[in-house]
């Protein structure tokens, strides 16, 4: 009645890393792996499989539960009538510690360091199937990490008792009285860094109306603070963030009470807080005005279709890194296009225009999808895609709508403002950095 | 604590000392960056020859070399288990990396190699007393996990040892331990439990999750042991980590519906009336809906929607929407409990529906659940535009996706009658598809809909008339109740003038749609489709009265059997018993058409000799059906001389019933019952289950013992609760006590306070007021705790030496206890109050 166990598979299928299995039978195990494997191999298009697979061949009700990193596959195995979130949520958890403590999450990251993955995986999920410790500050206490930054400290420190490192090791463990955060941490440069990021997520209707579109934001922090910090971080438009979530550290009755942020961060990478942004004027929900617009003409015939695709920014704002994906179906063969851009007051040639590709139905992604993309999209102007596909069908059956993800740099859909952060607590100065990124991801109807 | 950091000082210096000269010896190694780690992981297995003296030798660096490589080859799952002596050899080693991977293969191989984890078992007992807790709850980690019911006794004693120890990392092995000995061993469930109610008692919040969680475990029924413990717990809540809070929350759930008295909304009668302790509950849990594990705000709204009073329901509305957006995998997930939520309670989400819109790069199973939400959440005031969606929705590339959305057009119809033309408007533009899928599920919804009509147009007006009636009726006797009868009477005498305009204008279009079925009948590919359209041009092709190229039958019908007719041999089996039907109804309609009849022949005589069983059946049974009624039926089958033999036969050996042309019609027209629109079922599985999550695999999930476990998770309420008085404890006296200024510096003075005073609620406990008398067990159980509490005065002092770790935590969950009271002059106090306590933790 419990998350049996963790695997890791690698990009082929084949497990990498595995929790012990000990208390069931020997093709437990491989009954999951061979149910997800099979699964993955079914899947119609990216994306498409089911993140919780049913696994009926046991005499007990069963599941696997996977998430995908990296290429790796990250399994939880579940039994007995448990909710699939805690699977989910214990894997987000398990994810973020390797990101903490190998920066990049891949294969050649977790084979040099499987004597590491094996000790976290033994400190955060106990044989019973239940969590133990997934804190990161708490777990670095108990596995060291593998980093640059320990080992030089440990080849050149002295055996000084009272320098920081020393505290490292199985024995600092568990003496911080904060969950969340490490005793004793001391740094000659104090700072905290605060990433705000906020994505849009849309649709819009055949007719051009937005049907719905809403921003999720998150603030991510950089905390390399000594000592017990106590913060304070205050908006200057608290208002404008609604249904929020918030780490552990942040006391909440302060938040309902002032809208203001009081905790005690952690040390290092963590999410702060999560929010949706409220457009201000309004007592309900309503759309956030999308930044770009879309002009399709589609001519389905027999055997393909032709388009002409014009894409306009409304923004005044450079968009970054745009990307229209267009799903052509499982039956495309080929796609031939031309790009051009218009009314554009900068003379842009090449590689400014964008880009597009065609990538056919493969083993990994039945469905062939026609990719178009724009590095710098600039607020005037207008960027022109025209082409035509072909497909082996005679009613060819691509997906009506158009996904489109773009970033902008320094800018927020909320603009959330924070007024200050105050440190009580401590007495040392600190730096402090806030930036802002937005990214949206549209889709767009025809 | 002092003596803690002594040690911890003591122990990190030789483990540093250590350190350096391997670090001196190994200096160049340590200088490549990598780990170097992967070559070990892929090594090939004939070195692993060499583990074994590896781990004999004298220096750390060989062993903890060797360590990693059998680490690899376990997890390659290759057999380890011969290494296990030099293994344990070590597991007392002083360097602690190497102490570490020897108990993580300690903890694999030990449930599996229980006789040589027998040998060895000395040395974890020792480990138990090691001054680091990790390697203490390692030890009980490892000492659990041998499954050999001898040395239960032995594993019982170090549970019960580190069940008292200062760390609350410990305490928490010792909870999990708890768990392990009771699967191995029933046997020991009195002492388990007796260690329980040490573990319930614990301060800390860190181990009270994991504590809860082994008492559910061992003891799922012994919910009686939580009454002292209730408000604390409630009050720990938000101090608790994530995955204590899921464990907690669904056993204070269950308590909650066995124990206390089940909320009475508001009425006319009386107010709302909510037991505090409910209220206490709700209002610990609600903040955690700001938790960022989705996990837990999941668990949060399961008790707000199992346990609160109907107007609270409202806050779990948003927190749900929020899962969505988390990630794909949690939106998955997430879905088919919102999907329950809104059966029940549509009003939550009917403002944000357009949160739950179909986007085409969601999983297949993403977008089914989300059709059937939308669905759910259909209105009169909303139909238009999730009639659009389902319309964008059909043209889906999945197949049981476009499936779904065209079905969800032919419930719009059903339950927002008002839109039934635009459905059908829309679903007709459907049939003109080139994709097969689209038409073929358009057929089914059309005929399900028109069937739907057009078999009740006896029904349908007094529907409409059953509404107007009774609106007329309210209008009316609302003004004059004594009109009532005769009013009602009259009206019911004359139902015809306000109800014909309205039905022969309902009726008239669904004829129309099997007209342009019929005519279409040549692109519509499907089988089940096809026999659809064969059957409802069979069942509604007559027409009264002349005017039609056949008299008596639709200008469409004798086309559709021509076209049928040809392609017989082609067809499905289930089109071909369609066509074999539709060709006796319209013969039985127009028995004199020449035509028609040889028609008829032609197809029952093909079906003869048709392979499918049934299709012969079928033309058997419908050929003796129609001997009598068709006119010059048998003469002209005569004619052919295609089964003269059998003809001749059958008909003069007929003595039996002959049917006339009456009786046949009624046989094959009336009587069709209409299809019942699939209602949803209320789902009867609670919130947060796999099954309800595996809907489609629900059935075998249903095959184990699952319906128990349900039934324990989520009992039915009690009707009346238990006396509140039971869960009055000790710790209620503190909340006045906080106030004062001391509650800032640790639980010390917390429990110091209320030592003196252990007394004061027992004896409520002895002689409960009220109707509700606990059962006698209850009431020794209660006793055996009343004298347990006398001692308990001394454990405690035991455990206050621990407890400085967790004072922080402790501070945090007496700041917490304030925040459940809502009133305003003690927040006051609390933020003049909070700023010493940094301080504190800084002198720690």
């Amino acid at each position: 009645m419990a998350i049996d166990g963790l695997i890791i598979l690698d990009p082929a299928g084949r497990p990498i890393i595995q929790s012990s299995y000990t208390t069931y039978p020997a093709a437990y195990p491989l009954l999951h792996i061979e149910a997800l494997n099979n699964a993955l191999a079914k899947a119609p298009r990216e994306g498409s499989v089911d993140p919780v697979i049913y696994v009926g061949e046991l005499s007990c009700s069963s599941a696997c539960c996977h998430v995908e990193v990296g290429g790796m596959r990250f399994v939880a195995t579940i039994s007995g009538d448990v909710d699939p979130l805690i699977a989910f949520a214990f894997l987000d958890a398990f994810i973020e510690i390797l990101h903490d403590y190998f920066g990049i999450v891949s294969v050649v990251t977790l084979k040099d360091n499987f004597d590491i993955v094996y000790q976290l995986l033994e400190e955060t999920l106990d044989s019973s199937g239940h969590p133990l410790t997934t804190s990161p500050n708490a777990l670095s206490d108990i596995v060291l990490s593998p980093s640059l930054i320990s080992k030089l400290l440990a080849s050149v420190s002295p055996a000084a008792p009272g320098v920081p490192s020393a505290r490292q090791g199985g024995y600092g463990a568990f003496t911080s009285p904060i969950p969340w955060r490490k005793a004793g941490v001391r740094h000659n440069h104090n700072e905290i860094l605060f990433d705000v990021v906020e994505e849009m997520r849309g649709i819009v209707g055949k007719n051009g109306t937005t049907l719905v579109s809403n921003v999720f934001g998150k603030i991510e922090s950089n905390a390399k603070l000594s000592g017990t910090p106590d913060l304070t971080l205050t908006f200057t438009n608290p208002n404008v963030m609604t249904e929020c979530a918030f780490h552990p550290c942040v006391r909440l009755q302060k938040w309902t009470r002032d809208n203001a942020l009081s905790f005690v961060p952690p040390e290092g990478r963590f999410v702060l807080a999560e929010y949706q942004y409220r457009p201000p004027q309004s007592a309900l929900i309503s759309n956030v005005p999308i930044p770009l617009s879309l002009k399709a003409n589609m001519d389905m015939g027999e055997f393909g279709g032709t388009f002409a695709l014009t894409l306009t920014s409304r923004l005044i704002k450079v968009m970054e890194n745009l990307e229209l994906i267009f799903y052509l179906g499982e039956d495309a063969t080929s796609a031939q296009c031309t790009l051009s851009s218009a009314g554009s007051s900068v003379g842009s040639v090449g590689s400014a225009d964008g880009s597009w590709s065609f990538n056919s139905r493969t083993k990994v992604c039945f469905a062939a999808t026609l990719r178009w993309e724009i590095l710098n999209m600039r607020s005037s102007g207008s960027w022109i895609l025209r082409g035509s596909w072909t497909s082996k069908v005679k009613a060819p059956r691509p997906a009506h709508a158009f996904q489109i993800r773009f970033e902008i740099p320094s800018y927020s859909f909320s603009s959330l403002k924070v007024d200050q952060l105050r440190l009580s607590s401590e007495t040392y100065k600190m730096y402090k950095g806030v930036r802002m990124r937005s990214k949206g991801s549209i889709e767009w109807r025809w | 604590m002092d003596g803690i950091n002594l040690n911890a000082l003591s122990e990190n210096a030789t483990r540093l000392g250590m350190r350096i000269q391997e670090t001196i010896a190994e200096h160049t190694r340590d200088l490549s960056l990598t780990r170097g780690g992967s070559s070990l992981f892929d090594m090939a297995d004939d070195k692993a020859k060499n583990i074994t003296k590896q781990l004999e030798s004298s220096s750390d660096r060989e062993k903890l070399d060797a360590m990693k490589r059998l680490i690899a080859l376990i997890s390659k799952n290759r057999p380890v288990s011969s290494y296990f002596p030099a293994v344990v050899k070590n597991v007392a080693s002083p360097n602690l990396e190497l102490r570490k991977l020897v108990y993580i293969y300690l903890l694999r191989c030990a449930p599996s190699e229980p006789d040589l984890a027998l040998l060895s078992i000395n040395t974890f007992q020792r480990d138990l007393a090691d001054p680091s807790p990790l390697i203490r709850a390692m030890a009980l980690r490892v000492l659990s996990g041998i499954r050999v019911p001898t040395v239960a006794t032995i594993v019982l004693m170090a549970v019960r040892k580190s069940a008292a120890d200062p760390s609350p990392y410990v305490r928490k092995a010792a909870a999990l331990a708890v768990m392990k000995v009771y699967k191995l061993d029933q046997a020991h469930h009195t002492t388990l439990l007796d260690i329980m109610t040490t573990l319930l008692r614990d301060r800390s919040p860190l181990s009270l999750g994991t504590a809860v969680l082994a008492l559910d475990t061992i003891a799922p029924s012994r919910l009686d042991l939580l009454h002292v413990h209730f408000r604390r717990l409630c009050r720990a809540l938000p101090d608790i980590d994530a995955w204590g809070q899921v464990d907690v929350l669904r056993v204070l759930v269950r308590y909650t519906r066995t124990m206390l008295p089940k909320p009475i909304p508001a009425s006319e009668r009386q107010e709302e009336e909510v037991d505090k302790d409910l209220k206490l509950l709700l209002a610990c849990a609600e903040p955690l809906f700001m938790n960022k594990n989705p996990a837990v705000v999941l668990a949060v709204a399961r008790a707000f929607y199992y346990l609160a009073p109907p107007p609270m329901l409202s806050k779990i509305g948003a927190p749900l929407l929020r899962l969505l957006s988390v990630s794909r995998e949690v939106e998955r997930v997430a879905l088919p409990y919102l999907l329950v939520v809104a059966r029940s309670h549509p009003a939550l989400f009917i403002t944000s529906h357009n949160r739950l819109l179909v986007r085409v790069d969601d999983a297949e199973q993403v977008k089914r659940t989300k059709i059937s939400v939308l669905l759910a959440l259909c209105t009169v005031d909303n139909h238009q535009t999730l009639l659009r969606e389902f319309v964008d929705y059909a043209q889906d590339t999945d197949d049981s996706v476009a499936g779904d959305a065209i079905h969800a057009i032919g419930r719009i119809a059903s339950l927002v009658p008002s839109s039934t033309s635009q459905c059908l408007t829309a679903l007709m533009g459907m049939i003109n598809s080139k994709q097969d899928i689209i038409v073929s599920n358009a057929v089914l919804v059309l005929k399900s809909l028109v069937q739907h009509q057009l078999l009740t147009p006896s029904s349908n007006p007094t529907t409409t008339l059953a509404t107007s009636l009774s609106s007329q009726q309210a209008l009316l006797t609302s003004s004059i109740p004594s009109l009532k009868p005769s009013i009602s009477t009259s009206l019911s005498a004359a139902p015809l003038p306000f109800t014909s305009s309205e039905s022969t204008s309902i009726v008239q279009a669904p004829l129309s749609i099997i007209a342009q079925l019929a005519r279409r009948i040549d692109d519509i590919r499907h089988p089940h489709a096809r026999a659809c359209v064969l059957w409802l041009v069979g069942q509604y092709g007559s027409v009264p009265g002349t005017g039609t190229t056949v008299e008596g039958v639709a200008d469409w019908a004798p086309d559709v059997l021509r076209k049928a007719a040809r392609s017989f041999n082609t067809e499905a089996s289930i089109v071909k018993l369609q066509i074999l039907t539709l060709a006796a109804k319209l013969i039985l309609l127009v028995p004199t058409h020449r035509t028609l009849v040889l028609l008829a022949q032609h197809v029952l005589t093909l079906a003869r000799y048709d392979e499918d069983w049934d299709v012969r059946d079928r033309a058997r049974m419908l050929r003796a059906l129609l001997v009598g009624a068709v006119a010059g039926f048998m003469s002209s089958n005569d004619e052919e001389g295609l089964g003269e033999n059998w003809n001749k036969k059958e008909h003069a050996g007929r003595p039996g019933v002959v049917l006339r042309r009456e009786q046949v019609t009624r046989v094959l027209f009336e009587g069709k019952t209409g299809t019942i629109g699939e209602e949803p079922v209320a789902d009867s599985r609670p919130l947060g289950t796999l099954s309800l999550v595996m809907e489609s695999e629900s059935l075998h999930l249903h095959d184990d013992d699952d319906d128990d476990e349900t039934m324990i998770d989520l009992p039915e309420w009690l009707e009346q609760g238990i006396d509140p008085a039971l869960r009055d404890s000790d710790d209620d006296a503190p909340q006045v006590a906080l106030s004062s200024a001391a509650q800032a510096i640790s639980s010390q003075a917390i429990s110091s306070q209320h030592m003196p005073t252990p007394t004061g609620s027992t004896p409520v406990v002895l002689t409960p007021a009220g109707g509700s008398t606990p059962k006698d067990t209850k009431d020794w159980r209660d006793l055996n705790k009343f004298y347990a509490s006398e001692s308990e005065s001394e454990s405690e002092d035991e455990g206050e030496e621990g407890v400085e770790e967790g004072s922080g935590i402790d501070e945090g969950s007496s700041e917490d206890e304030e925040t459940s009271e809502d009133e305003g002059d003690e927040e006051d106090e609390r933020v003049a109050e909070h700023d010493p306590s940094p301080s504190h933790e800084r002198t720690l």
